[in-house]
């Protein structure tokens, strides 16, 4: 008995000091340098090491960035195929051809959780190098909080000049710093499900070829579709933020209001215009206001025939083909992307700007190859093309054209291109307190959703969120 | 007496019926994942439920396990990414690459053992001296133990992960360990089990000439360890549950738990639920492998430490 | 006299060995409650005071009581703080009673059937949350969830109910999810506190005369007792840390309905970067939960 006992103490104590070695044997391998990607890379590499020993003189001419070497991490929202590890890691295989002595390693966020990844990483003292997003976050968030570097300089390389001037308006802050370098674009749109709106008789209201309708013919159609059996047309989601772009361009887009002023410093959700929008949303059959969804939720149940219309939509979900052809439901339903319906005929959609950041982790040697890095996939002529078409967006640059020539998709980019990327509208998403006003939006429309007073909470979402900019000043 | 009888046997018989649709009711959500895991897109999304998968197919583990990958295993230089030329951890042995999925499973067992270890041998030594002896702090120290007992881990959220970040702790699996280890539920639970001790046992110990590490070893340990064992499964079980702590402090996809791998597919994937199934299922299988084949070692242990308790 | 003291001395010095070994015996369980729990509550209490934000150049500013001033005009805090004591006083006895029901109907089943109910019971807490979360959503789901398909089917609702997206339900559903999951370890703990029960006790009373009832009060509700102090414990402990149902089912949505003061701190850190306000928070849900603790200890005490 009492020897048991000693074994086991002893053993427990070796175990001990075994755990205290691992512990700090752990410690190293926090730096989030380890994972797969960087292996990957690694053994790419490793074929290639030994010749380019052999002819280190030729290997220094070659190459300009060969003599760049750090280990950066990249963290990406899904945007488009960015979010998809095999596209990303064939990227980098590229740029690691260019740049052999630079690691990447790759994390891929989610929009339901990814701020508060990235916000916890901040605080825990390991912000990624590379963050791949719009400059709702880069610029108005992280951006003003004084966590990114200035990217003035790769705006200044000739590409960098080519870039459309909204589009680099969006990129700087407002103390006129650059806390992003764009990649690519897209206009948020809406879709319907066509088979049910035909089946409806309902698409006598929409004008199929222009993808245009007016207020009233939607809310006409909304009412047929709803008449013929379909209980639920469409849903203001507002579980969260994820996809919110979609319910703010509904209610603005209905009776031309706005959401913020031209200059971007006060919300100006409380008009007339904008509550009359939501308090006819409200009343209309077949619209609920849904709050135990988001945004990608939405586009399942949109996807699945649930719903006959999606407010959360682009030219990358319309080329989707994950669980069915493109352009295609669930159970095989044709699906039309529409712009949103406006009642003086001039839709405004809202823009997403893509691109990336470079988080300050105070090592310089970190953010020179991080702008190397975003100087290649944005910039090189022959690797940009192939970056763009990886988030199944448009190019950010008019010189940059043809992308999707030859492939399957040509023809709805092509669609895309002329029917909704000319309605792009103000993009109004770099307000300082960007990230808590979007939050106010949804719960905003939550209150709304359960029965809240419209104008009041319009209100309230105006004052919380101008306090929010005054906050952020 | 009659009558009596039969309104009695009434009454156990729709309480057992009600009982056996609560049964069902308790096991449908593992049913329903584990055969989830094995459906076709079609069939899971079906607007009318599937009951059954109609066509087994392995299509949902094909795509979970081709997604990412990461080393089995890492074991690095203590802070060599403090010295090496290009600020990267030396590691000196890794795995070979597998799913991160199943990197996810060896974290969380890793996890979920360390933590029930160090949780089982800190409590036990600290319970027994609170137990068993006097000294100066003492009624302080307990009260405060107490207090703390039901202290959610997110009243301590924000200081904590600063912590975490200047130990450089942030992002590996000791910050969630260590907090769980820290947490005094277990030296409460010990400190009720050793005061069953007899005190003249000890003294008997004390003037044959044992030393204090002796007594506690030879003496209070074999007493209490019906009590570790129901700690050690409380711990377990919280820890590989503890989603939280992950939450904050894991980020990168070679550190993640498997219930975080989950959270974060589900937030990736929401249209994909065969998928999802497929990592539920796969967090949920080993462990209920472990609590069937151990089942009469898990009651035991939970039954003894209440009854002292 | 010189007796006496000399006494004193060699008690003190026994005192102080004794001291001396007890804080051995606790050191490695100190270094982790205090550097883990200790030095980040009272770093707590201490941000409590400032307005404290995430940025490199944000300086915290000191201001006093200010968030603990606010926090009693947020209404958004005090619903947190209501529903978290919902959670807690509605779970808590219902996992009791729930549990000692269960107990009480299987335990003198056979073998293989009792063991079967008992992990079949057990089987949500080993499944985890977040894996049993995943069918929890689909069930409530709106649109083609299960609890609207059955209800519908059986004639109990006329249309479909938004479980999660409805102010009046949602709080409940996290409730079910929760007893779903606090229930099996109460019932193997009652199951054998039952068990152990004296049986030469209870035939005696049934020679008495006594009823089923009175046996079950005046017998082994007392024996039982014990176990019943430590299902209370373990049962308000597990439903404070409810967070990952309401993280991953409603982010404490619709209309904060379903917030408690453990998901509103982690939101006013991430998504408002409100770190002084959150801390706040935590500090007067600390002194509310050590009260509790303190009272509950004092009562398991009398008894």
């Amino acid at each position: 008995m009492k020897k048991t006992v000693k074994k086991v103490l002893a053993l427990g104590l070796s175990l001990i000091m075994v755990l205290s070695l691992a512990a700090c044997g752990s410690k190293g391998s926090d730096e989030p340098a380890q994972t797969q990607e960087t292996q990957e890379t690694q053994e790419e590499q490793a074929p290639a090491e030994p010749a380019a020993e052999e002819t280190e003189p030729a290997a220094e001419e070659e190459a300009a960035g060969g003599d760049l070497s750090a280990s950066i991490t990249l963290w990406t929202y899904p945007i488009g195929n960015w979010g998809d590890s095999a596209t990303v890691e064939s990227l980098i295989a590229s740029f690691n051809a260019a740049y052999p002595g630079v690691t990447v390693t790759v994390e891929y966020l989610d929009y339901t959780n990814g701020d508060d990844q990235v916000n916890t990483a901040i605080e825990g003292g390991q912000a990624p190098d590379i963050v791949m997003e719009g400059p709702e976050r880069l610029v108005a968030n992280w951006g003003a909080r004084g966590l990114m570097v200035d990217l003035s300089d790769l705006f200044a390389t000739e590409a960098g000049g080519e870039i459309y001037e909204s589009v680099e308006k969006a990129c700087k802050g407002s103390d006129g710093k650059y806390y992003e370098y764009p990649l690519c674009m897209v206009a948020h749109c809406m879709a319907i499900n066509q088979t049910m709106f035909e089946a409806a008789d309902a698409m006598q209201y929409i004008d199929a070829e222009n993808h245009t309708w007016t207020t009233d013919d939607f809310f006409k159609a909304v009412q047929a579709v709803y008449d013929s059996g379909q209980q639920n047309v469409g849903a203001i989601y507002c579980s969260g933020q994820g996809g919110d772009q979609g319910t703010r361009a509904i209610i603005n887009n209905l009776y031309s209001s706005t959401f913020t002023n031209a200059d971007h410093t006060a919300y100006t959700a409380n008009t007339p215009e904008n509550i009359k929008a939501l308090e006819a949303l409200y009343a209309q059959d077949g619209i609920n206001f849904d709050a135990s969804i988001n945004g990608g939720e939405e586009i399942t149940l949109f996807r699945n025939g649930t719903l006959a219309m999606a407010f959360c939509w682009n030219a990358a979900q319309q080329t989707n083909s994950d669980n069915a052809p493109a352009g295609q439901t669930n159970n095989g339903d044709t699906i039309l992307p529409m712009l949103f319906p406006s009642d003086d005929g001039k839709t405004e959609l809202c823009g997403g700007i893509w691109g990336f950041g470079i988080f300050d982790n105070g090592d310089q040697a970190k953010i020179d190859a991080a702008k190397a890095f975003i100087d290649f996939i944005c910039n090189d002529p022959g690797q940009v093309k192939e970056s763009v078409k990886a988030s199944t967006y448009f190019p950010v640059r008019p010189t940059l054209t043809g992308i999707y020539d030859g492939t399957e998709i040509a023809d709805t980019m092509n669609t895309f291109s002329a029917y909704f990327m000319p309605s792009m509208g103000d993009y109004y998403q770099v307000v300082p307190g960007w990230a808590e006003a979007r939050t106010e939006w949804w719960n905003m429309l939550q209150r709304i959703g359960t029965g809240g007073d419209v104008a009041t909470e319009v209100e309230t979402f105006d004052t919380n969120a101008n306090a929010a900019i005054s906050a952020a000043n | 007496m009659n009558s009596g009888i039969k309104r009695t046997s009434v009454y156990t018989i729709i309480s057992v019926v009600i009982l056996v649709i609560l049964a069902v009711l308790f096991a449908f959500p593992l049913y329903w994942i584990v055969t989830g895991a094995f459906k076709t897109a079609a069939s899971i999304n079906a607007t009318t439920p599937d009951w059954f998968p109609k066509e087994w197919v392995m299509d949902n583990f094909n795509k979970l396990f081709s997604r990412q990958t990461a080393p089995l295993w890492e074991l690095a230089v203590p802070f060599g990414s403090k010295f090496s030329a290009d600020g990267k951890p030396i590691v000196f042995s890794a795995g070979p690459v597998v799913p991160a999925a199943i990197r996810w499973l060896v974290n969380t067992v890793f996890m979920a053992v360390m933590a029930m270890i160090l949780t089982c041998i800190t409590s036990a030594m600290a319970g027994y001296a609170l137990a068993k002896k006097r000294f100066r702090g003492q009624t302080l120290l307990f009260t405060l133990i107490v207090c703390a007992m039901a202290l959610p881990k997110q009243v301590i959220l924000i200081p904590l992960l600063r912590e975490m970040s200047t130990l450089s702790l942030y992002n590996t699996i000791w910050a969630v360990i260590f907090p769980t280890v820290g947490w005094p539920f277990g030296v409460f639970l010990m400190k009720q089990f050793s005061e069953g001790v007899p005190g003249e046992m000890l003294e008997a110990a004390r003037i044959d000439g044992a030393g204090e590490a002796k007594t506690f070893i030879e003496i209070v340990l074999p007493m209490i360890k019906p009590g570790i064992g129901a700690l050690a499964i409380f711990t377990f079980i919280n820890s590989w549950n503890d989603y939280f702590m992950q939450l904050i402090m894991l980020n990168s996809t070679s550190k993640l738990t498997i219930s975080l791998g989950i959270a974060k597919l589900q937030a990736e994937n929401s249209t994909d639920f065969g998928l999802i199934m497929a990592g539920a299922s796969l967090a949920a299988i080993p462990i209920i492998a472990i609590f069937i084949a151990f089942q009469k070692y898990f009651t035991q242990g939970i039954a003894m430490g209440a009854v002292k308790g | 006299m010189a007796k006496s003291s000399n006494m004193t001395s060699r008690s003190k010095a026994l005192v102080r060995r004794e001291t001396r070994s007890a804080w051995l015996f606790l050191l490695p369980n100190m270094i982790f409650f205090v550097g883990f729990v200790v030095i980040p509550m009272i770093l707590c209490i201490y941000t409590s005071f400032f307005d404290s934000t995430m940025g490199k150049d944000a300086q915290d500013t000191f201001i006093g009581f200010q968030n603990y001033v606010e926090l009693w005009k947020d209404p958004i805090f005090v619903r947190s703080l209501k529903n978290t004591f919902v959670i807690v006083i509605v779970s808590v006895p219902v996992v009791c009673v729930f549990s000692l029901w269960v107990a009480a109907l299987i335990y003198k089943m056979k073998g293989p059937v009792l063991s079967t109910f008992r992990c079949v019971f057990y089987l949500p807490v080993v499944t985890g949350s977040v894996a049993v979360t995943v069918v929890w959503k689909w069930m409530y789901n709106n649109y083609y969830g299960i609890f609207n398909y059955v209800g519908k089917g059986l004639g109990l609702i006329d249309n479909n109910i938004n479980w999660l997206g409805d102010e009046r339900f949602a709080l409940w559903c996290i409730i079910l999810i929760l007893l779903t999951t606090s229930v099996g370890q109460p019932i193997v703990l009652y199951v054998s506190a039952l068990g152990n029960v004296d049986v030469s006790l209870v035939e005696a009373s049934e020679v008495d005369g006594a009823t089923h009832l009175q046996q079950f009060w005046k017998i082994k509700w007392p024996l039982i007792m014990p176990t019943t102090l430590y299902i209370l414990v373990i049962t308000t402990i597990n439903s404070f840390q409810c967070f990952a149902l309401i993280q991953l089912l409603t982010s404490g949505g619709p209309n904060h309905s379903t917030d408690t003061v453990m998901y509103y701190i982690y939101y006013s850190a991430f998504k408002l970067y409100r770190y002084g306000y959150g801390n706040a928070m935590g500090v007067v849900l600390a002194i509310f939960i050590a009260l509790l603790s303190a009272v509950q200890f004092k009562l398991a005490k009398e008894k």
